[in-house]
């Protein structure tokens, strides 16, 4: 299954992107999580209870994204 | 004039600071406490820095009288240290670093302990002793690479330290090492067997004397060792240990006694901040390195040797 996020511009939505998937899962549990453009995600594990903190936790990453974006402004236009 | 801003908390301390060209503009932290007893944990430990690396951003932006404009480049931890809290500081480095249009930098935490050892005091080309809670390294300077000479086999010099404190329950406020050293003072003679009943009493500053004699010899030693090696005349003391009076005293010595010369920071400087992150990726960004958002990852494991250190000859 997949989750879908919605973004005001696709150019925050690729910030977004940029700034959660460069590091990597930190359990192997057989988790992994794909990050695709649009600003969607898809996830697989072997386990639930892996998926669940996953999940969890990107949630939160994207969280603190989000509250960086509004703090610090809208991003400087090339 | 580069302004660059740096971000760590690969541990327990959340830190951001700015430098320009040499000179700390702003550099507030804070630090996760845990009460007398217990360590940190990871999770604990990011949801800590979490809550509070955005008003910390904006304090080292006020302090320093600069807009987010002003900044020419990002520097953060990119490890060693604790992977869920380093991910959480990286997370917002990359943001802001997006979010401002500027270049990126990975910083490897101990270089950034030896640049701002080194822009602080001044010393030359120092053999450095970087004690902390985290590391133990006996470090040289060496075409163009930070040579690790000598390390802790298992845990830590301060991780010793930390964890003897836990289990006689000293105050973790402000740290463990700062509450042993104050007890350690009033110690007044070192027993040779750490066990020391008086009656229906105990006594413990004797055990802590006794133990900050002993580890703090045993890094006299090797440091000792690789300036011998080395030729060396000048000792950095850098890390959270190092702001340790004692071990300064006892270093002293040994470099008198070879008529070497010892460098140390205080406080602001030898425990983790985010200045040293900016120092250190300063040094980076002039002599032509940048971390493209891709290579961003963090890692727990960051060997003070795998940077090429492309500033110094």
């Amino acid at each position: 299954s997949s989750l879908d996020v919605p973004f005001p511009s696709s150019r925050e939505a690729n910030i977004a992107l940029r700034s959660l998937s460069p590091d990597r899962e930190p359990r192997k549990g057989g988790i992994s999580k794909e990050l695709t453009v649009s600003g969607s995600t898809r996830w697989s594990a072997d386990e639930a209870r892996i998926l669940r903190v996953s999940v969890d936790s990107f949630l939160d990453h994207l969280l603190l994204v989000l509250e960086t974006m509004e703090m610090f402004g809208s991003p400087v236009s090339q | 004039m580069t302004i660059v801003i740096g971000f760590e908390g690969s541990a327990n301390k959340i830190g951001v600071g700015i430098i320009r060209n040499g000179e700390v503009l702003s550099n507030p932290r804070r630090t996760y406490i845990t009460p007398p007893g217990q360590g940190f944990m990871p999770s604990d430990t990011a949801r800590h820095h979490r809550a509070v690396i955005l008003s910390i951003l904006k304090e080292a932006l006020e302090q320093a009288g600069l807009k987010p404009a002003d900044i020419d480049c990002v520097a953060y931890t990119k490890g060693p240290g604790m992977g869920a809290p380093l991910v959480t500081v990286a997370i917002v480095a990359r943001t802001v670093a997006q979010l401002w249009g500027k270049p990126l930098l990975g910083v490897n935490h101990c270089i950034g302990h030896i640049e701002m050892g080194r822009l602080i005091t001044k010393a030359n080309n120092p053999t450095v002793l970087y004690v902390s809670g985290g590391n133990t390294q006996v470090i040289a300077y060496s075409e163009r690479r930070y040579r690790i000479f000598g390390e802790t086999i298992d845990i830590a010099v301060g991780n010793c330290l930390d964890r003897f404190a836990r289990v006689i329950k000293i105050s973790n406020d402000p740290s463990p090492g700062y509450n042993i050293e104050q007890m350690a003072k009033k110690g007044s003679h070192y027993v040779e067997l750490p066990y020391t009943v008086k009656g229906m009493d105990v006594s413990f500053s004797g055990i802590l004397s006794y133990l900050e004699e002993t580890v703090f010899s045993m890094l006299v030693e090797i440091t000792e060792r690789a300036m011998a090696h080395c030729g060396s005349q000048e000792v950095l003391i850098v890390g959270g240990v190092g702001c340790n009076l004692r071990l300064q005293e006892m270093m002293g010595v040994m470099c008198k006694e070879r008529g070497a010369k010892l460098f140390a920071t205080d406080e602001r400087f030898c425990i983790d901040n985010g200045a040293m992150i900016a120092q250190a990726g300063w040094e980076m960004f002039r002599s032509g390195q940048v971390t493209a958002l891709e290579d961003s990852w963090i890692t727990q494991r960051y060997r003070t040797d795998e940077v090429e250190v492309t500033w110094r000859d």
